[in-house]
């Protein structure tokens, strides 16, 4: 019985928050970045001939370090602060609900919603590409792997941004700054500094199980630790997201 | 500090106790001090726009904290309080409702939210979707809905899991004469036939009237007075009153008032022939009129209070 009042209210906000994320109007930039992946990865496909290497390249480059950043990005500064702006959250922080239990619904919703659109970007890119190279044993590796470490990130990835609405009026700002200045510029430059990024470890965690492209000779922290590290920030921002929301007055 | 309540629930413990409670938003005051007992039955926060009534649900929802003073909510603190909340169904004045879902879907949103079981909500849905009398829209999407129509399912979800205390913040709000009279019926019956106690608040006095006579009055964070309407208007008494005064020779009664030390102000009205005299002991001036009236040589053929409605009431005790 306890335990229904735990669920219910849970997945009230899973199905309630997810269908806003995947039907809202911001599935037409979805629908634009899966096809800018679609035509960039199919006129490569076209181009190369190193199917396995460029591939691989392609889908990191383009998928795992400039795309999943920006998309988890979008959604998930703002899933929690709109409902705070337009005051919906007034459903949810007045239902008999504990708000840590209720935070934990945003974010499996944001998590799942994400991973979707993830997995639905990959597979797009990797058809696009593949499908005139090859699909082979191998190239299904690759894209098994880009989808999980996909899903990896877009857990990560959620649980900063979706924490970002909770701590900041406008996340968004943040975001900007993460997804193109941390995460793009930072973790680009050599050395160690470049390691402070969710990207350095869902990249590490690639190059643990590819042997291709960029991602093959990624020189990255070893997969166990990448994702050690990956749960502890997820955990990190997860528990952090909750208390301040708990904790948060909305007038 | 005073207390309002219905008839016959004095017995029973306070629903609601303020005392000195406040809360601030930098420099802007919400609440400032505010003292009041609510009980059960039908109560009405009246004052007008920014007077703290919003401010008041809000800490009684626990969706803000107060800076200072005590409040109890049947018994308990509300700030970080979440399971007191299964006690009350609060309906904000603001439009929040999602309109790209049904009002099915949306107060099977809210059951979901209230932990209740799909057969009962179900059974409890179509329940309440009768109350509020909109059984027959409940499949349409909300987008579609009129603003009395979304006033109304607002009310359903809070009404949904059946809470003993229901908070309606301005629920008349830019609704049409016609809404505003279902919802003002609606209310009644809510009390009278479900029993629920309800809060409600306005910024206009004769549709709180309508529904109770139980009010608090809020102005600039206070309760300026609580009580039923036959105690404050009592307070009269204590306020300055305006007496508009028609007839012949009028200019020559206002000088012989403007004598008086009870005459606070006087004017004329759209011609000389009318007069509005302020003026801060009512009974003194209506005992001296007589005397004033043969003096002045002027004929009274009108003479009447704007005080004997709880407009001016309000008026008085917020000091417009």
């Amino acid at each position: 019985m306890e335990l229904n009042k735990i669920i219910s209210p849970v997945l009230a906000i899973f199905k309630y928050s997810t269908r806003k994320i995947l039907f809202n109007r911001r599935w037409v930039i979805t629908l634009l970045i899966a096809l800018l992946v679609g035509v960039i990865m199919g006129y490569a496909g076209s181009q190369l001939d190193d199917a396995l290497n460029d591939g691989t390249t392609l889908m990191d480059v383009l998928i795992l370090s400039f795309i999943m950043p920006i998309i988890t990005m979008i959604y998930g500064t703002s899933l929690i602060r709109n409902e705070i702006e337009d005051r919906s959250i007034t459903q949810v922080i007045t239902a008999p609900l504990d708000r840590r239990i209720a935070y934990l619904g945003y974010y499996f919703s944001l998590a799942a919603a994400l991973s979707l659109i993830m997995l639905v970007i990959n597979l797009v890119g990797w058809v696009s590409f593949f499908a005139q190279q090859g699909m082979d044993g191998d190239s299904l590796t690759i894209l098994g792997s880009m989808c999980l470490v996909s899903v990896i990130g877009a857990l990560a990835y959620s649980a900063l941004f979706l924490a970002s609405g909770v701590f900041l009026k406008k996340p968004v700002y943040f975001g900007l700054f993460y997804a193109f200045i941390w995460e793009s510029f930072i973790g680009s430059i050599p050395g160690a500094i470049s390691h402070y990024t969710i990207k350095h470890f869902v990249r590490s965690i690639a190059s643990g199980w590819l042997e291709w492209g960029s991602i093959g000779i990624y020189d990255g922290t070893s997969v166990g630790a990448s994702i050690a590290v990956l749960a502890g920030v997820t955990i990190a921002f997860l528990v952090l997201g909750a208390m301040m929301f708990k904790e948060s007055e909305y007038p | 500090m005073a207390s309002v309540a219905s008839s016959g629930s004095e017995l029973n413990p306070p629903v609601i106790q303020a005392s000195f409670l406040s809360k601030w938003y930098g420099d802007v005051i919400g609440l400032n001090g505010l003292n009041v007992t609510i009980l059960e039955g039908i109560t009405g926060i009246v004052g007008p726009n920014g007077a703290g009534k919003s401010t008041f649900f809000k800490l009684v929802t626990g969706t803000i904290k107060s800076n200072a003073g005590e409040l109890s909510v049947l018994g308990q603190k509300p700030w970080g309080n979440w399971r007191q909340l299964g006690a009350i169904g609060f309906c904000p004045d603001y439009e929040f409702l999602p309109l790209d879902m049904t009002g099915q879907q949306y107060l099977e949103y809210i059951g979901g939210l209230q932990a209740m079981e799909k057969t009962g909500l179900d059974k409890r849905i179509k329940e309440v979707a009768g109350i509020v009398r909109m059984t027959k829209d409940m499949n349409r999407k909300m987008g579609g809905y009129s603003k009395g129509m979304k006033q109304r399912l607002k009310i359903a979800g809070a009404l949904l899991h059946n809470p003993k205390l229901l908070l309606l913040d301005e629920p008349l709000s830019g609704l049409d004469p016609i809404s505003r009279r279902d919802i003002i019926e609606l209310i009644k019956t809510l009390n009278r036939n479900y029993g629920h106690t309800i809060i409600v608040s306005s910024h206009v006095l004769h549709e709180i009237e309508r529904m109770t006579h139980n009010i608090v009055l809020i102005y600039k964070g206070r309760a300026v007075a609580t009580g039923v309407i036959s105690e404050i208007r009592n307070l009269i008494s204590q306020y300055p009153h305006n007496i508009i005064i028609e007839g012949k020779n009028m200019p020559e009664l206002a000088k012989a008032l403007l004598d008086k030390s009870y005459t606070y102000s006087v004017g004329y009205n759209n011609n000389r022939n009318s007069i509005t005299v302020k003026v801060t002991a009512p009974e003194e001036f209506f005992d001296s009129m007589p005397d004033l009236v043969e003096k002045s040589m002027a004929s009274v053929e009108r003479m009447y209070s704007q005080d004997d409605n709880l407009e001016s009431v309000f008026k008085y005790l917020v000091g417009w």
